[in-house]
């Protein structure tokens, strides 16, 4: 049972603070991603727990046992590294057989647990190859072997699919999903692509400037995200300003807007996802004037100017006939939402958004 | 394009390969004491300086010299070209300034301070007294050749060293250490065999000047210890015999020629694999 605790964790440069404390467990054979824009923490977080960076206060765990103290090498953890950062001068087989090597593992379990590894990251028969001869969908797998091949106690990712196209991104990352939860290994990943996070991560911390902004589902962050920043952050969302006048009474450009939720009265923002926003002819809560429709093969994105300020609305493209199908800029149309739609978030001070 | 290349080439031409070639047909002449040489074909001078004990023994004192001296200045520029390489902004600017400084000051001028450092009434000697250790044989010594010659071609090994060990990317080494890996045998598994190109220039580079060194063993040497360039020095100005000390400075360059190649594809075989 390997699971990581990180209490109280913060790092200052000088005055800056990269990190400030962060508290998060990553349970057994659980994926957590660190999510946020660059310079918000996640990377030195992780660094911290690899042991390349020594926190200014807090603590890391592996397993109960405290690590804080214990160098890079004496932590039970392999880390896939963003470039991947293999040894050019060894063969695939040596890079992977190198953590085996340093655990003090005999030659003929070495040899098995490569060719094993290598089997697992569809590289049987590259044993010998050096690593420059590799494409870089494949020196990528050689980093996954070469970090899984020592069954971490905790699994570290930075950013591991930054150099691929995007076509093999999607593909390694539902692979690397696979492996990790066949193997159960505790994992920490850190990416700023949301859809990355959003699609592999059992759990996502979102990040800001040092702190945690949210932690959660992708499920509960996507749909109930905690304040501004994490509902523009992950997805797009229209936010709305306005005042809340009492319980279920949210005005914004002078009308009353469907919303939901708790929150004290006074100035308020409304967060509602433009896939849930209806596009109606009249009868709507908020009129609306189309600036642009844009056409994006399986979706249409429709652009408008109101009196609460620009929505942006997104539906399935509409079939040929459907009224909403002959839509152009100009057009006067009225969006309505349902009320658990409209989430009620504070505002946040200037400079806060992403 | 290749026009650009012109001046250069001219230049090497000129200074470099006719000197040669001149120096070359002259150790192939016979040494006249009256006529300075006379023209022929003979290998005879070739045959002199390698069946004589004399000079024997100077090729091996230059051999042990330069051998020495390399040897040292790898094992002590290693670590500060490590340093310099991983070193960033202001600080890396000053460091390599104080790496090349030393270049500044002349050989000459480098051994006179050895000089007033190692002699019998120099600083260490005058220590060593005030001690009541008494005074020990510093100058004249090949200890002393082998120290002053290390101090002219530290920087050197340490600038060829740096630029190489700057191209290994920082995480090759982090993934090591995660990967379980002491600092040691992180060294010695990732950065030694990356920055061998390094090694390999640095210590050819090296080699090359201690094989060469001229000042440097003449005042910290003494009369009694003798390299190879000061020897092929009093062949053409003390005894004027210019075919001799041609083909004495032949057997030089082929020496250090041939070892310098070997020792190159030795390491090469050896960690490359």
């Amino acid at each position: 049972m390997t699971n990581l605790v990180i209490d109280g964790l913060r790092r200052t440069y000088g005055a800056t603070v990269a990190v400030d404390r962060v508290d998060l467990e990553v349970a057994q054979g659980e994926l957590v991603a660190l999510l946020g824009p660059s310079g918000c923490g996640k990377t030195t977080t992780l660094r911290m727990v690899a042991g390349f960076v020594q926190p200014t206060a807090g603590r890391v765990l592996i397993g109960g046992t405290d690590v804080t103290q214990a160098p890079p090498y004496g932590r039970d953890t392999a880390m896939v590294f963003q470039g991947y950062a293999l040894f050019p001068h060894m063969t695939v087989a040596e890079n992977v057989g190198f953590g085996l090597e340093m655990r003090k593992i005999a030659r003929p379990e070495r040899e098995t647990r490569i060719t094993e590894a290598l089997r697992l990251v569809r590289l049987d028969g590259y044993a010998e190859r050096r690593i420059s001869q590799l494409s870089g969908g494949q020196q990528q797998r050689v980093a996954l072997a070469r970090a899984l091949v020592v069954n971490p106690g905790v699994f570290l990712l930075d950013e591991p699919l930054s150099n691929l196209d995007a076509r093999l991104r999607a593909e390694v990352r539902v692979e690397i999903r696979a492996l990790q939860q066949r193997l159960g290994l505790t994992t920490l990943f850190v990416t700023h692509d949301q859809e990355e996070a959003l699609t592999m991560a059992d759990r996502l911390v979102v990040m800001d400037r040092g702190r945690v902004r949210q932690i959660g589902s992708p499920e509960e962050l996507y749909e109930r995200p905690a304040d501004i920043f994490v509902a523009s952050f992950l997805g797009r969302c229209n936010i709305l300003s306005g005042v809340l006048e009492a319980p279920g009474s949210f005005r914004a450009g002078g009308l009353l807007l469907p919303s939901a939720g708790e929150r004290p009265r006074g100035p308020a923002a409304l967060a509602v996802r433009p896939e849930r926003i209806d596009i109606r002819p009249d009868g709507g809560c908020l009129p609306g004037r189309l600036t642009m429709v844009t056409y994006l093969g399986g979706m249409t994105e429709f652009h408008l100017e109101t009196p609460a300020g620009p929505v942006l609305v997104t539906k399935p493209t509409p079939a040929q006939g459907d009224p909403l199908r002959a839509l152009v800029a100009g057009d006067t149309v009225h969006l309505d939402w349902h009320n658990s739609f409209g989430r009620l978030l504070g505002i946040e001070p200037e400079g806060d958004l992403p | 394009m290749a026009a650009l290349v012109v001046p250069a080439l001219l230049l090497v031409l000129l200074m470099m390969v006719a000197p040669m070639a001149l120096l070359f047909r002259y150790s192939l002449n016979i040494y006249s004491a009256t006529d300075l040489m006379i023209e022929a074909v003979t290998l005879q001078n070739y045959v002199a300086a390698v069946a004589d004990p004399y000079y024997r023994e100077v090729l091996a004192t230059t051999l042990r010299t330069a051998f020495l001296a390399t040897v040292i200045a790898l094992a002590a520029g290693f670590p500060a070209a490590y340093v310099l390489a991983r070193m960033q902004g202001r600080w890396k600017s000053i460091l390599t300034l104080i790496t090349v400084f030393p270049l500044m000051v002349g050989n000459v001028v480098r051994a006179a301070g050895w000089m007033a450092l190692l002699g019998n009434t120099g600083v260490v000697n005058t220590a060593l007294k005030a001690v009541g250790i008494g005074s020990v044989q510093l100058m004249y010594t090949p200890g002393a050749v082998v120290a002053g010659i290390v101090t002219v071609v530290l920087p050197y090994m340490i600038l060829t060293l740096a630029a190489v060990i700057e191209g290994i990317p920082r995480n090759v080494e982090e993934a090591a250490l995660n990967m379980g890996a002491g600092p040691l045998t992180m060294f010695r598994r990732v950065i030694l065999p990356l920055s061998l190109p390094g090694v390999i220039a640095g210590s050819a580079l090296v080699f090359i000047l201690c094989m060469n060194a001229y000042a440097t063993p003449v005042l910290l040497g003494g009369s009694r210890f003798k390299m190879m360039a000061p020897a092929v020095y009093d062949q053409f100005v003390r005894t004027t015999n210019w075919p001799f000390g041609a083909a004495l400075a032949f057997i030089l360059l082929l020496v250090t020629l041939g070892l310098t190649m070997a020792g190159s594809a030795l390491l090469q075989r050896r960690y490359a694999r």
